[in-house]
């Protein structure tokens, strides 16, 4: 199987900031990571690889320090990894980064072998949108399926998946290709590989850069001109009104006997708990 | 408030020529009226698509335009009447027998048909798991946009744009989201995000069946189904939670907080870091990318506030914070904060607690802290 697995590099933490022109994200200053919910699907792909053969191929559409982050998965058995950068790319949102994603995936499948299977994180921590896999399902006519946990192929060639809803564990059929998107947190990822690191600086090939000269998108498709929604404008979230009332207690009985009178001093907060300990 | 001076303003057109190829030109004056897809289930319309008739009933009274409830499926006919009494105008069905199991592609491209026939200027999906799955496919077939995890709407009736609102980046703001230059529309919500409308027995509207000549073959197929029993209420129908934090210092923690969820018939939930951690699974995490919660009491232990937490209790009640960290920020979000250490409150709350429980069980009249 050749497998194409993406990645998007994220800030490392919440507390970022957005450019008030063009509300997109500041990056400057801000040590971003591989967005954790793609390493269950990278873990899924390798597994399948493991075990049919074929190669893996990580794709990301960031700008070049993420790079870092393909080394990285390259560093847990990725076969090799293209970065998908340009400035024509910069300021889209998903309609116009699953448009190059699903591009490259193209070519990949044009000039490197059949893709036969695409596998995408199921959100980022960074905007949790979960968009991609079916955005980019949508421009590669391609069948697709979310939250899965475990995949196998079947004696005719289909791709079986195992995938895991809030009310139901369900086994889906796919044909392939296919996109599959990795439900959270439901497989662990292997670490780096010394092997694997290794493997990486004796095989120059394994890291490459696409830039839009190799990707030969219009630029009417890409960034920001290939985005039907803008960011109008930010406000701060509007306060809640709390009564922030803060005490230190003595010890432990005098917190709870003063978190039970401040609870039946509430209209609401006290009919809710006189109920509840009277059905309980 | 920061208004930004992008260089796409809402009144100047894109000209066609300016337009990705591979986007079809529309005039966004073709395109009318308010649509809600609603996900159905065995118990008839799911709630998180009704409660969209809020949002939509707004921006549709706006607009001065019609809300459109739209049903695909099998067997899907008489659930019209249903949208119709939570405040659906009219109802479009899609009433096929080859619709009866639902594929995102298959159904996707249903909902994509009637689009392109109908031509709505705003379509509402929920953000269920199931809607998060079909909704970004169906407005990328349109080459449309799309904004996740709306909490608010609003629209300008001069460009008739739709203004998708929602908290980017760790819930410390807002973002205005607007799709200048294309229509539909599109947005998803999270449930419990908007009330459920009241249902009014007596309201009419127009029901139109909608024939599909061509319906997509599956290539995507579910085989099998089992399902989950669900062992306690969801956290987000609860009326008391207790959440647990990364402050819980260890997942046994959460033990302390079920025995003090017991005593108060609540739920347990946790923050995202707690769900990372392994200590609560994800369908009972608090915050933005969690459920939101509408308890009247609220007792989170152990957790320090981040923006992103607390923006999943802004419809609870009174919220209690339990932290021995005086500079925690939760402090400043909570109605009463405690500042000390849970494993010393939670055993003794549980004890007044049940102190309390046998006292009214005795009939005590007025029940004194």
């Amino acid at each position: 199987m050749r497998i194409v697995v993406g990645m998007k590099w994220v800030p490392g933490t919440q507390s970022v900031r957005i450019d008030p022109k063009t509300g997109t994200l500041i990056r400057e200053g801000v040590p971003s990571i591989v967005n954790p919910h793609d390493l269950p699907a990278v873990e899924l792909a390798l597994r399948l690889r493991d075990r049919y053969g074929g190669e893996v191929i990580a794709i990301s559409m960031s700008p070049p320090p993420a790079v870092k982050g393909l080394e990285y998965l390259v560093g847990m058995g990725v076969d090799r990894a293209i970065l998908l950068t340009d400035r024509v790319y910069a300021g889209a949102d998903t309609l116009a980064t699953s448009y190059v994603l699903a591009n490259a995936i193209r070519k990949i499948d044009r000039e490197i072998g059949k893709v036969d299977l695409a596998v995408f994180g199921q959100e980022t921590t960074d905007s949790s949108t979960a968009h991609i896999g079916a955005q980019t399902a949508s421009w590669l006519e391609w069948p697709y399926i979310y939250y899965v946990r475990d995949a196998w192929l079947a004696d005719d060639g289909k791709l079986h998946v195992e995938r895991i809803l809030e009310d139901a564990i369900e086994e889906w059929e796919l044909e392939l290709p296919a996109i599959i998107s990795v439900a959270m947190r439901s497989i662990k990822p292997r670490p780096v590989s010394l092997y694997n690191k290794v493997r990486f600086k004796t095989r120059p090939d394994t890291l490459i850069t696409w830039t839009n000269k190799e990707l030969g998108l219009d630029t009417r498709c890409t960034g920001l001109k290939g985005s039907p929604t803008i960011v109008a404008k930010t406000v701060d979230v509007p306060e809640v009104p709390r009564k922030k009332v803060v005490y230190t207690p003595k010890d432990g009985d005098d917190a709870a006997r003063w978190i039970i009178e401040a609870l039946l001093k509430d209209e609401k907060a006290s009919k809710a708990l006189i109920k509840a300990l009277k059905e309980g | 408030m920061s208004w930004s001076g992008t260089e796409t303003s809402a009144t100047q057109q894109v000209p066609c020529k300016d337009l990705c190829p591979e986007w079809e030109c529309r005039n966004p004056d073709d395109y009318r009226g308010v649509w809600v897809i609603g996900e159905t289930g065995p118990e008839g319309i799911l709630e998180p698509s009704l409660q969209l008739l809020t949002p939509a009933r707004k921006i549709a009274d706006k607009l001065k335009v019609k809300v459109t409830g739209v049903l695909i499926g099998y067997g899907v006919r008489d659930l019209a009447k249903q949208f119709i009494e939570y405040g659906a105008d009219e109802v479009l069905v899609v009433d096929d027998e080859r619709l009866k199991e639902y594929s995102p592609q298959v159904y996707g491209e249903v909902v994509v048909h009637l689009v392109k026939k109908y031509r709505p200027e705003m379509v509402f999906v929920a953000g269920t798991m199931r809607g998060r799955e079909l909704a970004p496919y169906i407005a990328n077939h349109l080459r449309a946009g799309i904004t996740a995890d709306c909490t608010d709407f609003d629209a300008d009736e001069k460009t008739r744009d739709v203004f998708q609102i929602r908290p980017p980046f760790g819930a410390v703001l807002l973002a205005y989201i607007r799709t200048p230059n294309r229509r539909p529309q599109m947005a998803t919500a999270r449930p419990n995000v908007f009330p459920l409308p009241p249902r009014d027995p007596s309201r009419t509207g127009e029901v139109i069946e909608e024939k599909i000549d061509h319906v997509p073959k599956a290539r995507a197929r579910l085989v099998s189904r089992k399902v989950i029993p669900r062992t306690e209420a969801p956290i987000e129908k609860a009326e008391i939670v207790v959440g647990g934090g990364k402050g819980l210092g260890t997942p046994e923690g959460f033990k302390q907080l079920e025995e003090l969820a017991k005593v108060l018939g609540a739920v347990v939930g946790g923050s995202r870091r707690a769900v990372d951690l392994g200590w609560i699974p994800h369908e009972r995490q608090i915050g933005q990318t969690g459920k939101s919660i509408k308890a009247v009491i609220y007792i989170a232990v152990g957790i320090s506030g981040a923006a992103q937490h607390m923006f999943g209790v802004r419809e609870a009640g009174v919220v209690v914070a339990i932290n021995k960290d005086p500079a925690a920020p939760i402090f400043s979000q909570a109605d009463y904060g405690v500042v000390a250490d849970y494993r010393d409150v939670i055993p003794n709350l549980i004890k007044r607690l049940v102190q309390l429980k046998e006292e009214l069980k005795k009939g005590s009249p007025e029940p004194k802290g």
